[in-house]
């Protein structure tokens, strides 16, 4: 995503005349930028639109379209927040409407979904629209196990990718990331990612979704799991903490505007071999019972026992007994009942342990996106499990 | 250069949870045997852990020592025991990165006889600038009928000075002069050294002994209108160059006496709510809430941006100032039978030693102190259930190291024990080796596990700090019930229904909730579903020295019980 001063060089092209819609573009090939044009110039009207990008206007562009280039400084693979602080001061500035975000490899998107997500925002009352897409079986589990199921949880909404690289922000929506951003920029952390479904929540503001089909992950270079993981699940958790007085009310559902026509349906394929990861979970259990056994009660230890005793094909992890585990992470990472680090390192060979759980359940038959609503539910059941540990963490019962 | 405020929320102070302490007291980094600011940066964590908001600090600046700090003789440095001023600014920053508020004093009814305005006073003529600083008389009739505060040690408000050849004025201790706010003088110098600290980043001010600021003869030198004046100016001050500040002000007064420190909300935003504090105690002891519903009862109504300031312990006595003869004579026989429990108007005891060291009572206190409306302020070694020492001198016996773990000086510090300021407590009930911060923290049931739960706990519903609070009135008046409710601009509300049995054994109550009536209390501390309320009285029935805070939750919105099954196998 562009980030960083972005408004030092693009004024001599884009005049301040007011845009209905603002969208910033992460870098991309010159013939993928000039496809985006083409398609946001016929999706909209020129005059209300303005463009930013880290990369140049390609030559054959629509010269009514105003464009400016702005200095990328982050090749983060997600939305965070060097971004949100930027997309507010350039919205501001231009008196913006909306605020389209397009992360890294955005250009694969179907483009026609853009303008749903655009002009929810733009036609009101929606201040966040979130991208749902259509990604392979075994795409994004981190997000399907830990961040979608705790975000739906917690924060009552269904919003399929909370962190979701394309979303579209009201103004007011953009002002209140900014400023959640602004406490992270302060302190050198421009690269933290932001959960605006959750702003949005504790905000009372509109959320919908918006079914945008399927999408090319951007895969970073050099992080892998046992960066990304603890990274966006650290973030997450700190979020959650900071809002629990929210959350922990029960709340009537809020509404949110889904505009998914069908649920995505994968079943069978080829499936990835599980047995690196039961090996990594089964060495875990014997290397880290003494990490688990701080954050984990008797009873979840007790299923971890018989899980590590069970066999490849055989290998299943109980919806509950995953939700539990990570709602005790999550407790653990509150408490600081050991360093944040080493806590969330803890948690991968369990991830690992559910993937294998998940890759086994689906290959048997169970399609991906049934089994990971199956999680999704199981967390909301065991909502009040967190409350009451949270609020009296106490292992002695459990 | 100025910094900003910390707190984005200008009604911060309403959420906050306070925790008092003494630099001196807290952590010793260099092995002098005083606590320090780097010692207490170290210990920030701990603060943080335990949920405090914000440090209120007793006085750190350079001091003779004899009042423990509030004989100061110089506002605008750190006494060198403690450290630099370069250590207070690291220790400011440490504090608010961990988004948590710096209370500070500002003595300002008096110095120390140390300090160089009083020595330049007594040898300026009379009628000079620097002689008017303070308040003298030729003679000691001068206000003759104004109370004398600490009535051990001093025998009049007034004390000879020899180079002087005159009478200056002291409310305390007579080497603490009180400076004269009737010169205009005195007012610049205290706002210059205000200012010198708000500069710095600190976000609030408790204005010690607030009432005694300005004389007038034929009054009670107390809580004057000229007085009131110099409280606005400081305000006013404040609100011109800074944001998001705080005064707390120390007025040991009956809450109508106490309200005019409020004004309309253009004097202080905080005022300590003396004359609860003995009266919980007497509740406890009498086994009967009209103690407290009557001090509330008298309690008026401040304005929307103020609050009360809730303490079950602080630094000095548990003062009985403000209660009647019968009140304090009932206080002295059940809380001090030993004479050297008692100090000037009052009892110098620490919370836990108070209760008898009973557990249930310690949690039943602070569960009242955490859910009346108001800001809890919890005093330094409370959360584990520390002692004292009354074998010391003055209020020394609540003032000792901190008891950190059952190492040599409790963890407090590394020096030879006989080069401690004081001494730690040593008893085998109280003593460092038995009640100490690492046994607790490694112990899920201890004290501190439970305070800082709790402290979370309230934390979590903003109704604790800015709702309203209705007494309701079940026949048994062992039980203490009452409703806080906040309503939001926004059309939330959030109601909290507390029960507390101040009674050693175990107490029915039947309830009149039929206002709620359909309603489903749910317990916030396990979260557990309640009965739903109906027009019925709601019986419930508490084990001795317990209480409930239950949540009343429209009926849409019950939680489901969690199962405490075991995993599938």
């Amino acid at each position: 995503m562009a980030t960083a001063d972005p408004v030092s060089d693009m004024t001599a092209q884009a005049d301040h005349t007011g845009a209905g819609l603002l969208v910033l573009l992460a870098p991309m090939t010159q013939e993928q930028l000039q496809g985006m044009l083409a398609h946001l110039t016929a999706s909209f009207p020129a005059e209300s639109l303005l463009v930013f990008s880290p990369d140049a206007l390609p030559p054959d562009s629509d010269p009514a379209l105003r464009f400016a280039a702005v200095p990328a400084t982050s090749t983060s693979w997600t939305l965070n927040a060097a971004d949100f602080v930027n997309a507010y001061h350039l919205a501001e500035e231009n008196k913006a409407r909306a605020v389209l975000m397009l992360g890294p490899e955005s250009s694969s998107l179907d483009l026609s979904a853009l303008h749903s997500l655009a002009h929810a925002v733009l036609a009101a009352p929606t201040d966040l629209a979130v991208s749902c897409y259509d990604l392979p079986p075994y795409a994004g589990l981190v997000n399907s196990a830990i961040l979608y199921p705790l975000t739906r949880a917690l924060f009552a909404s269904p919003v399929r990718y909370p962190l979701a690289p394309d979303i579209c922000l009201s103004l007011r929506m953009a002002e209140r990331l900014a400023g959640v951003a602004q406490r992270f920029t302060a302190t050198n952390q421009a690269d933290a990612p932001l959960w605006p479904v959750n702003e949005a929540a504790v905000a009372g503001f509109d959320i919908g979704q918006f079914d945008v089909g399927p999408r090319l992950q951007h895969q970073p270079t050099g992080p892998g799991l046992n960066t990304i993981l603890p990274l966006v699940t650290g973030s997450l958790f700190a979020d959650i903490d900071a809002k629990a007085a929210f959350w922990q009310r029960f709340r009537p559902f809020p509404a949110v505007h889904n505009a998914i026509a069908t649920s995505h349906i994968h079943t069978g394929g080829a499936s990835p071999d599980t047995t690196p990861m039961l090996q990594t979970f089964r060495l875990a259990y014997t290397n880290l019972q003494e990490i688990w056994s701080l954050v984990l009660p008797p009873s979840s230890l007790l299923g971890l026992k018989r899980l590590a005793a069970t066999d490849g094909v055989a290998f299943r992890m109980p919806d509950s007994l995953w939700a539990r585990i990570v709602y005790d992470f999550l407790l653990a990472y509150r408490l600081r009942t050991i360093n944040r680090g080493h806590l969330l390192g803890a948690l991968i060979p369990l991830y690992l342990a559910w993937v294998a759980s998940h890759i086994n359940i689906t290959t048997s038959g169970s399609d991906t996106e049934s089994h990971i609503e199956a999680v999704a539910a199981a967390f909301e059941a065991e909502k009040t499990y967190i409350v009451s540990r949270w609020r009296w963490p106490d292992r002695f019962n459990s | 250069m100025k910094k900003p405020a910390s707190a984005t929320d200008p009604l911060w102070y309403k959420d906050a949870i306070i925790y008092e302490l003494h630099v001196r007291a807290f952590a010793d980094s260099n092995g002098d045997g005083i606590g320090d600011f780097p010692g207490l940066l170290s210990r920030l964590d701990y603060l943080q852990d335990l949920g405090v908001t914000c440090v209120w600090l007793l006085p750190f600046f350079p001091s003779p020592l004899r009042d423990d700090g509030y004989d100061i003789a110089n506002y605008v440095d750190v006494n060198p025991s403690y450290g630099t001023l370069d250590d207070f600014k690291t220790f400011l920053d440490a504090a608010h990165q961990r988004n948590m508020q710096v209370m500070i004093e500002l003595v300002i009814n008096h110095t120390s006889d140390q300090h160089p305005w009083f020595k330049a006073a007594r040898l300026a003529p009379p009628g000079s600038a620097a002689r008017a600083m303070y308040v003298w008389s030729n003679t000691d009739q001068l206000y003759k009928d104004v109370r004398i505060i600490f009535t051990d040690t001093e025998k009049s408000n007034w004390t000879w000075d020899d180079v002087a050849k005159a009478y200056y004025w002291h409310r305390f201790f007579s080497y603490q002069p009180d400076l004269n706010f009737d010169n205009p003088v005195v007012m610049e110098e205290v706002l210059k050294a205000m200012r010198f600290w708000l500069d710095l980043g600190v976000d609030a001010l408790r204005i010690d002994a607030i009432p005694y600021l300005v004389e007038r003869d034929g009054t009670s030198c107390e809580n004057l209108p000229e007085t009131h004046r110099v409280v606005k100016t400081i305000r006013t001050a404040i609100d011109a160059d800074y944001a998001n500040r705080l005064i707390l002000a120390e007025a040991n007064q009956w809450p109508a006496d106490v309200r005019p420190y409020f004004g309309n909300g253009d004097e202080c935003q905080m005022a300590f709510h003396f004359p609860l504090m003995p009266r919980i105690y007497m509740a406890l002891r009498q086994e009967d809430r009209l103690p407290i519903t009557d001090i509330m009862a008298q309690t008026p109504a401040i304005p929307d941006n103020c609050q009360w300031g809730l303490f079950l312990r602080n630094h000095d006595e548990l003062t009985l100032e403000m209660v009647t003869d019968d009140e304090r004579d009932y206080m002295y026989i059940a809380y001090s039978t030993d004479p050297r429990m008692r100090v000037n108007v009052g009892i110098r005891r620490r919370l836990a030693p108070l209760v008898d060291n009973n557990r249930r009572r310690i949690e039943l206190l602070n569960s009242l102190l955490l859910s009346f409306p108001g800001t809890p302020i919890l005093y330094y070694g409370d959360e584990i259930g520390m002692g004292d020492n009354i074998y010391l001198g003055d209020r020394n016996g609540v003032r000792t190291p901190m008891q950190w773990n059952s190492d040599r000086n409790a963890g407090f510090s590394k020096c030879d024990p006989a080069r401690l300021y004081l001494p730690v407590v040593m008893d085998p009930i109280y003593g460092y080796q038995a009640v100490n911060v690492e046994a607790q923290l490694s112990d899920q049931s201890s004290l501190l596990h439970w305070t800082r739960n709790m402290i979370a706990l309230r934390k979590l519903f903003q109704v604790f700090g800015r709702g309203s609070l209705s007494f309701l009135n079940p026949l048994n008046g062992k039980i203490l019930a009452y409703l806080r409710v906040l309503e939001r601009s926004d059309g939330s509300r959030e109601t909290v229904l507390c029960v507390a049995n101040l009674s050693r054994f175990a107490q029915p109550a039947a309830l009149d909730l039929a206002g709620h009536s359909g309603a489903e209390p749910v317990e916030m501390l396990g979260y557990v579903p309640f009965p739903t309320i109906t027009e019925a009285p709601y019986v419930l029935t508490l084990a001795p020295y317990s209480f409930l805070w239950l949540e009343l939750q429209p009926a849409s919105v019950k939680p489901v019980q969690s199962s405490s099954r075991l995993p599938a196998s």
